[in-house]
């Protein structure tokens, strides 16, 4: 993340606030909000420096990138999101094993094009290969799942690991309903035995 | 000979909870076989995956599906598996049954609905066939479901009207929406008769059960406070608090054994661990919903019924129905409204409750007569926002939309404007062509066959959904909104199904008689939607309930 341009960095930003100390009762309710999710948003986990988790966390930035007032991928904690989904103990597998064969694909695809890994290609470069691998069926199906499980972490109950403190609700207005999940009874621990299904 | 249960019931929503809660509270032992697990409001949260997304409160597709038969563009019947398709017709495999999920939307059905072939004459094509009962036998059962399940409205007379024996509902309108007044307003101008949608939510406590609490996630979402009148929360949890009813939840029923007489001995089911059971009852209920009723009949064969219970002249799974007609919406957009008004029609929480009877009969030459008609019903669009984001998750192209393209239409879908729909709700007239089967090849986990449904409509059903639709459209032009479209199709709501083991007095062409007990099966009845001849043109929940409660009393004696 560039420290430079637009006014201060998510980081100074931080610092800031926490310098506030008690102050920070006078700020808005939204403000409060944005505090509490900054230790996690913005950044990618420990994890994602290793591929498939590296590869696919890019490709969810390309897909939902964040701007002046958007939440992207990081900020939407997608990767997490992700991950909780497909290696959740009620998931059959497949998706996983699609998803991670598709970081071979696309990565075999950007050395063959550009001699490098899709991870450190620049953004013109990536659109063009994602819109290429998108002529297949393979790999519009890999880039669709991979935009469900976006729209999913941007929307779903942030007890998924995505959507941080509502930060999806809030940038598109949204009032979610009541009483929302516990960690305890969460799809894949309700009834027994249940198991895995992604509906169209 | 001793039993462990007088009575058995195959399932437990809407046509399961009325007997169970009846019978146990008359002193009969009673136990309830549920396929799914017994989800309670502490399971229930606004959870969109849960709810919606993930086959929480259904089967997983490749465990257990159907085959849907369907014309292709040649003319020929082709099946094709659920699990392949995707389309997914299960309803809610839980204790209570998809009571738990719907929207609790429930009108009675009229006087003219129990002899629509005398009423109305034939049609070429469809096996109309009155009932043979009266509005006048049921009306009591209707009335009583009002305040044993909890049903809130206010009555409003109208040229439509069917008669009640009580003045009012039991309990007042659920909260309603801004927009309604502004439907009421539109409505009165085109000289049609909005009417208060009666519901099946509590808008005041009754015993356990909390009133709503107007989260505006209805539909779909299994109720956290009770509110919501499902046969689990309204009667079965009463029907075990009489300590003379058992329900055993994952416990699949896969047939029914018979004995050299022909009388039901015991239902045979797996349990959770996929270990078969088996339990024995002086009388046996089945109430699995239409599809899974036919499947469960023609799977238990025996000594004296070669074909299948109830089947000796071949009617079980014939004469399906769903419900007919289609659907309308309309674009309100936020920067055309002032602040005011945007403001209300942003308001999530209470029901929109409006719908118009008043074509539920047409009497029009430009028509070709006197015909059935249908009914009305307004709703805003479901709340659930991934299902929203994911319509624009493709372009008119069929190409994937990513980036900022994506993140503009998302902002602009979700804070630019509300749209307002309604639904038609026709008979989808009983056909040849629409009908349960068992599967001859594809076969659910315990390795039984799986129910194989054809889903055929009548044309006639199209002509009175546009007859409908041109003037329902009429209201969403008179409230001024934008790009308006509507649609009238013979694809079936898989959730609207009821129909199969039709009564009636003639055995060669129904199933169940005038009492809702086999012909050729002395100790086994049907009390979920199978009963149907024709289905009216209102959603089944409220007519289920009000015969479930009928029949209970036959069996009670």
């Amino acid at each position: 993340m560039s420290d430079r341009g637009e006014g201060i960095s998510r980081r100074e930003f931080l610092n800031r606030i926490a310098l506030l100390g008690s102050l920070a009762a006078c700020y808005p309710v939204a403000v409060i909000a944005q505090k509490r999710l900054q230790p996690e948003a913005g950044r990618l986990p420990a994890w994602c420096s290793e591929d498939p988790w590296k590869t696919l966390a890019e490709v969810q930035q390309h897909l939902f990138p964040a701007s002046d007032g958007v939440p992207g991928a990081s900020d939407i904690q997608a990767v997490v999101y992700l991950r909780n989904t497909i290696e959740n103990p009620a998931a059959d597998g497949e998706d996983k094993e699609f998803l991670f064969k598709g970081v071979g694909w696309l990565n075999e695809l950007a050395q063959k094009q550009t001699q490098k890994p899709f991870a450190v290609l620049d953004e013109q470069q990536r659109e063009m290969l994602l819109r290429e691998i998108e002529q297949s069926q393979a790999g519009r199906n890999w880039l669709s799942l991979l935009l469900t499980y976006l729209l999913e972490a941007l929307l779903a109950d942030p007890v998924y690991g995505g959507n941080p403190d509502g930060i999806g609700w809030t940038w598109l207005e949204h009032l979610p309903g009541y009483p929302a999940p516990p960690r305890d009874k969460s799809w894949y621990k309700l009834g027994s035995p249940v198991r895995y299904q992604r509906k169209a | 000979m001793t039993y462990d249960f007088d009575i058995c019931i195959v399932g437990s929503g809407a046509g399961g909870g009325p007997v169970a809660l009846t019978l146990a509270e008359a002193g009969y032992s009673v136990v309830v076989l549920e396929k799914g697990p017994w989800l309670k409001e502490t399971d229930f949260y606004k959870d969109e995956l849960a709810c919606c997304r993930r086959s929480v409160y259904t089967p997983e597709l490749s465990d257990e599906q159907h085959v849907i038969e369907d014309l292709d563009s040649s003319g020929h019947w082709v099946g094709e598996a659920t699990a392949d398709s995707g389309w997914d017709f299960w309803n809610g495999n839980c204790v209570g049954g998809s009571s738990n999920f719907m929207s609790g939307f429930f009108y009675r059905l009229k006087p003219r609905d129990f002899h629509l072939l005398s009423e109305f004459g034939p049609i070429e094509g469809a096996n109309i066939a009155d009932w043979p009962i009266s509005y006048a036998d049921l009306e009591p059962y209707y009335t009583r479901v009002e305040t044993e399940v909890g049903i809130s409205g206010a009555f409003v007379d109208h040229p439509q009207a069917e008669p009640r024996s009580t003045a009012d509902f039991p309990y007042p309108p659920t909260l309603e929406h801004p927009v309604s007044g502004q439907i009421d307003k539109a409505c009165r101008e085109l000289g049609y008769h909005p009417l208060p949608t009666p519901r099946a939510v509590l808008s005041r406590a009754k015993d356990q059960r909390r009133s709503c609490e107007y989260s505006g996630y209805c539909g779909s979402y299994g109720c956290s406070s009770g509110a919501k009148g499902s046969a689990r929360a309204a009667l079965l949890d009463r029907a075990v608090a009489t300590g003379r009813c058992e329900i055993r939840p994952h416990s699949k029923v896969y047939r029914l054994a018979s004995d050299a007489k022909g009388k039901v001995t015991a239902a045979e089911y797996f349990d959770v661990d996929g270990e078969q059971q088996t339990v024995t009852a002086k009388t046996f209920v089945v109430s699995c919903q239409a599809v899974e009723t036919s499947r469960l009949l023609l799977s238990s064969t025996g000594p004296m019924h070669p074909d299948g219970l109830a089947n000796r002249y071949g009617q079980v799974g014939r004469n399906l129905l769903f419900s007919a007609g289609g659907s309308g919406t309309g674009d309100f957009v936020y920067a055309e409204m002032s602040a005011k008004d945007a403001d209300a029609m942003k308001t999530r929480g209470p029901f929109v409750n409006r719908g118009l009877q008043d074509w539920y009969t047409l009497d029009d030459k430009a028509f070709g007569g006197r015909a059935k008609g249908g009914t009305v019903d307004f709703l805003l669009r479901h709340p659930n926002p991934i299902g929203k984001a994911m319509s624009v998750k493709w372009d008119d192209d069929d190409r994937l939309v990513w980036g900022q393209p994506l993140q503009k239409q998302l902002k602009s879908l979700f804070t630019e404007s509300q749209y307002l729909r309604y639904e038609i709700f026709c008979d989808w007239l009983p056909t040849d062509n629409c009908f349960v089967g068992l599967d001859a090849s594809v076969r659910d986990k315990w390795q039984t066959p799986v129910a194989k449904v054809r889903i055929g409509y009548h044309e006639h059903d199209l002509k009175v959904g546009r007859y409908i639709n041109e003037r329902a459209v009429k209201v969403l032009d008179k409230m001024g909104a934008k790009n308006i479209r509507s649609s009238i199709s013979g694809s079936p709501p898989q959730n609207l199904v009821a129909g199969g083991c039709r009564f009636g007095n003639n055995p060669e062409t129904s199933v169940l008689d005038a009492d809702c007990r086999a012909h050729d099966v002395e100790n086994l009845y049907v009390t979920d939607g199978s009963f149907m001849p024709t289905g009216g043109s209102v959603p089944y929940t409220w007519t289920i309930y009000a015969n479930a409660f009928r029949v209970a009393e036959i069996i009670r004696g």
